[in-house]
Formats: structure tokens, C-alpha cells, sequence
């Protein structure tokens, strides 16, 4: 039992996690490796609001979801924007930003575990005679409305179809108006802020360290390549057969043996099906 | 209103369009002949401002070098640099060829990020249009556009590139694979679509005789090179072209 629900909670984590990442990899093709560091840095400006501007939780923590969001727009217009196509560029331009944003904290002295952020609401609940506390439960709540409201974004909106478009078939949008680089802005925005998002939802269930930079790229990357990179479905898939793995993992093994479970789910996929277990780009196209 | 004089396109040093002109008045339908790999959707892609695009990611990529000279006046403005979606935002919309619809997306999804530009009442209106002008459509709403005959997705793309409110079309092999019945279908619709909507379409085929009925104007294209222009009419009396491209 436990298992089953800290399972559900860790797949919600990592659902949080991979996201915006494959948000911005399904929509603009764009390969944001810095997704990892603006986990972080979305973290650590909360915190600065919080203690060192004294603002109270909410207001700093929409303060550093725009920061966040910011920081992808920045990373678009200056970098991405002229090296677009080149995939291989993309990832070793993001990833060094990543790698520079998180090494600067470090240099900054946020390091060691004092740096921590509020839950919501203290308090436990019993589900079936297992403990779980307001956070976790507000973890899952926030990744379903996150979906939700990321569905109904894609689904509703103007710009949302706009960014569906674009993803299937860049040139075809192009001719019907749809300006690529506005697109790609966005989806780096979009995807900055739900990284931010789950590092304010998750850093509260212990601190903030530099070191989550890279094991959160490492998990997003995980399930984005289990499920099939840029499919949604496949994300939600994925997230939830690793986050169970996890939770296997760490009951019968132990803790550390985690990400060693997580990079095998890696190399196994590439193994195996290297397009992903749910990723049907390569079916459609056989049909076609 | 639309007038290209000097067009050239290189693929490297392989010169895909040689010193095209081609000219399309205001509610004119004019067309656009040749085989294949004659250079048609190139000079499609120049006229919308996709061949920008191209030249841009091969630039970066290092891959082939691609120049385009040449002049495109529009509504009197110059526009050979102006990028693909701001020429769509002025009313050049391209519907291309094999179609390139959303595939994952439904048809009436296809519609709306064809919509994209339009206000809300315009694609509303224009919905109820496409859906008049091409009835089969009705009962496709929700199927995957992936999954349609080329026929319907010939009839999708078209209908998704009016939402894009177009004030020039520019339809590339609309014909291509389609059956007879579908060809006629399609025909009708483009004849329609500029008596009610006031629309200058130019359209590009491989084959001239179901086109050249509707056509004010017509060009005849050769290894990229303009090789004859006239009124349906004439090219229609003219020996030799009857000969290679109406297949009699």
C-alpha cells in the first residue's frame, strides 16, 4: 500500500519534473538542458525573496516563476534563436548555461542543506493507514491542474494551437502566419516557469541544494526518453513506470540506488525501442 | 497585385528558377505549368517567402548555399525579404504541395491553427465557408488529419489555408494524386472561391488541361526557365504546347 502511494506521489514529482521539458522539446524541437538549473535558480530566488526581501511565500514564489520564465526567454532570444536546427548545438549551448547558472549559486555560497522553503500547510493525513503529509498530496493535486490546464491551453487557445502547429510541421505553420521564433520564445517561457513551478512544489520536501540541477535534467531526461521524447502521453506513461521503479527501489534497495535504476531505464529504452516506448512519431510515419 | 520580375533561385550552382516574371492581377486566377522538378515549387516557395526559411537553415546548418535574387512587388510594397509569416500576415497565404496538414490534429484542428491570424468572427464565418464550399468536410471534423484520403486532405488544406484569411492564394499541385472526381471537386471550389471571395489565386500542375478552363493567365515553365506565357486560350491553340502538356 505504501507502495502504491508514494509511487502515485513520485510519479506526480517526476511528472512535474519532465514536463516542461517535453513541452518545449514537443513543440519547438528545442532541447532545453538547462531545464535542471532553472529548477534550481527558480528555487533559490524564491528563497532570496523570502529572506532576504521578506516577502511572504506566495508573492515570492510568483516572482520567481516569472524569473524563471524570463530566464527562458532570454536563453531563446540570445542563444537559441541563432543556432535553431542544429540540435547537437542546442544541447551543448544549454546545457553549458545550465551548467554556469548552477556552479554560480554554488560560487555564491548556496551550498550545504540550510536553505529551505515552506511547505503550504503542515499536517498529515492518513490514506489507508499511510502517513502522507499536505505537501505530497499538494504535489499531486498541482500536477494534475498543471495538465489540465496545459490541455486545455494546447486545445483552446489561439497561441496553443499555434504552438500544436508548429510542432507537427514548422514550415506548413509558417505559411499560415505563425511566426517560429514567437513560438519558440514561448514555449521556452512556458517550460522555464513548470520547471519552476516543480522545484516550488518539490523543494519544500527537503532544501534547496545546487546538486538537484543535475539530477533533476537527469530524471526529466529519463522520462522523456522511457516515454518518447516530446509525446505527452508518453511522458505521463513514463513518469509513472519510473516513479514506481523509484519507490521499488528505494523500499527494497536503497536510497542511492535510485538513479542507477533511472539511468538503466535509459540505456534500456535506447537499447530497445530507441524511440521511446510510447513514442509513435515512427508508426504514423510507416502508415503515411 | 502581385508582380515578381527577375526571379532567380540557386541550389549551390544549380540554378532552379532562371529569370522568372510572373505577374497576378487583382480576382485574377492565373497558373502556373511544367514537369516535375521544372522549378513550380520553387517559385512557390519564393512567392510566399518559404525559400527564405530554407536558405536560412541550410546557412546554418553549413549545408548547401542557396541564393535567391529578384524582385517581388506586392500591393506596390517590395517584399522579397520579408519573412514567410509577416507575407501571410499581408494576405499570401501558400497552401503547398503534398498538402503538409497537421496530421496528429483533427481537421476542424487544422482549421483553427489555420485561424491563427483571423479574428474570431472571421473564422467563424470562414468555417461555415469552407464547410459550404467543401461539404464532405462536415462529416471529417474530428478525424485525425493523418488519416484522410489525399482527396479530403486536399480539401482540408485548402479550406485551412482561407482561414488564414488569404488575399492571394498560392496553391502548389493541388491535383496531385487526386482522383478525377476529386479533381473536378477541387476545380469547382478554386472557381468558386474567387467569384465569392474575391481571391487572387495562383495555382501550379503538372498537367494543364483541367486547369487551363479556369485560368486568366497562364505560364509555362522548363527546367526553370519561363518557356511561354498566355491566356488559356492561346496556349490552348498554340501546337507545341498542346502537344506537351494537355497530352493529346
Amino acid at each position: 500500500m505504501e507502495i502504491i502511494i508514494y509511487g502515485i506521489v513520485n510519479s506526480f514529482k517526476l511528472i512535474l519534473i519532465a514536463f516542461g521539458f517535453t513541452l518545449v522539446y514537443g513543440t519547438s524541437r528545442l532541447p532545453n538542458f538547462a531545464h535542471g538549473a532553472i529548477f534550481v535558480f527558480t528555487g533559490f530566488v524564491a528563497w532570496i525573496m523570502m529572506h532576504k526581501l521578506n516577502l511572504p511565500f506566495l508573492p515570492a514564489a510568483v516572482l520567481a516563476l516569472a524569473s524563471a520564465a524570463l530566464v527562458g526567454v532570454v536563453i531563446y532570444q540570445f542563444i537559441l534563436k541563432r543556432i535553431r536546427g542544429m540540435s547537437m548545438n542546442e544541447i551543448i549551448a544549454t546545457y553549458a548555461i545550465g551548467v554556469a547558472l548552477i556552479e554560480t549559486f554554488r560560487w555564491l555560497g548556496f551550498k550545504g542543506t540550510t536553505f529551505t522553503l515552506p511547505v503550504l500547510r503542515e499536517g498529515v493525513v492518513f490514506i489507508a493507514d499511510v502517513p502522507v503529509d499536505y505537501q505530497r498530496l499538494l504535489v499531486v493535486a498541482i500536477g494534475i491542474v498543471m495538465l489540465a490546464a496545459v490541455w486545455a491551453f494546447t486545445k483552446f487557445t489561439r497561441t496553443g494551437l499555434a504552438l500544436r502547429g508548429i510542432a507537427q510541421d514548422e514550415r506548413a505553420a509558417m505559411m499560415l502566419g505563425i511566426d517560429a521564433d514567437m513560438t519558440g520564445t514561448l514555449a521556452m517561457a512556458l517550460g522555464s516557469a513548470l520547471s519552476g513551478l516543480a522545484a516550488l512544489m518539490l523543494f519544500p520536501l527537503g532544501s534547496i541544494v545546487v546538486e538537484a540541477g543535475y539530477n533533476t535534467l537527469v530524471f526529466a531526461l529519463a522520462v522523456c526518453i522511457v516515454g518518447g521524447i516530446g509525446s505527452w502521453g508518453g511522458t505521463i506513461m513514463a513518469a509513472f513506470v519510473l516513479g514506481f521503479l523509484q519507490v521499488i527501489t528505494v523500499t527494497y534497495l536503497a536510497t542511492h540506488f535510485q538513479m542507477v535504476v533511472t539511468l538503466a531505464a535509459i540505456i534500456a529504452t535506447l537499447i530497445i525501442r530507441p524511440s521511446g516506448f510510447f513514442g509513435k512519431h515512427k508508426e504514423l510515419e510507416e502508415r503515411v | 497585385m502581385l508582380a515578381a520580375e527577375g526571379l532567380m533561385v540557386f541550389y549551390e550552382n544549380m540554378l532552379a528558377l532562371n529569370n522568372i516574371a510572373v505577374r497576378c492581377g487583382a480576382n485574377q486566377i492565373v497558373g502556373v505549368f511544367g514537369a516535375n522538378s521544372a522549378g513550380k515549387s520553387t517559385l512557390m516557395y519564393a512567392l510566399s517567402g518559404i525559400i527564405l526559411d530554407l536558405k536560412e537553415k541550410e546557412r546554418m546548418r553549413g549545408g548547401e548555399q542557396i541564393t535567391v535574387l529578384g524582385k517581388i512587388t506586392y500591393d506596390g510594397r517590395e517584399i522579397g525579404t520579408l519573412k514567410p509569416h509577416l507575407r501571410a500576415r499581408l494576405g499570401i497565404v501558400l497552401c503547398p504541395e503534398r498538402r503538409r496538414l497537421f496530421p496528429e490534429s483533427s481537421v476542424i484542428e487544422n482549421l483553427k491553427i489555420g485561424a491563427f491570424m483571423a479574428s474570431r468572427r472571421q473564422a467563424r464565418e470562414t468555417l461555415d465557408y469552407v464547410l459550404e464550399i467543401f461539404p464532405p468536410l462536415k462529416k471529417l471534423l474530428r478525424r485525425p488529419a493523418g488519416f484522410l484520403s489525399g482527396g479530403e486532405q486536399q480539401m482540408a488544406a485548402i479550406g485551412r489555408a482561407l482561414m488564414a484569411q488569404p488575399r492571394l492564394l498560392l496553391l502548389d499541385e493541388p491535383l496531385l494524386g487526386l482522383s478525377p472526381a476529386y479533381q473536378q471537386v477541387v476545380m469547382e471550389a478554386v472557381k468558386l472561391i474567387r467569384e465569392t471571395k474575391k481571391i487572387s489565386i495562383i495555382v501550379t500542375e503538372q498537367y494543364a488541361r483541367p486547369v487551363i478552363p479556369i485560368v486568366d493567365y497562364a505560364y509555362i515553365m522548363e527546367n526553370g526557365s519561363g518557356v511561354m506565357s498566355g491566356t488559356g486560350r492561346e496556349l490552348l491553340d498554340n501546337p507545341d504546347v498542346k502537344a506537351a502538356y494537355f497530352g493529346v
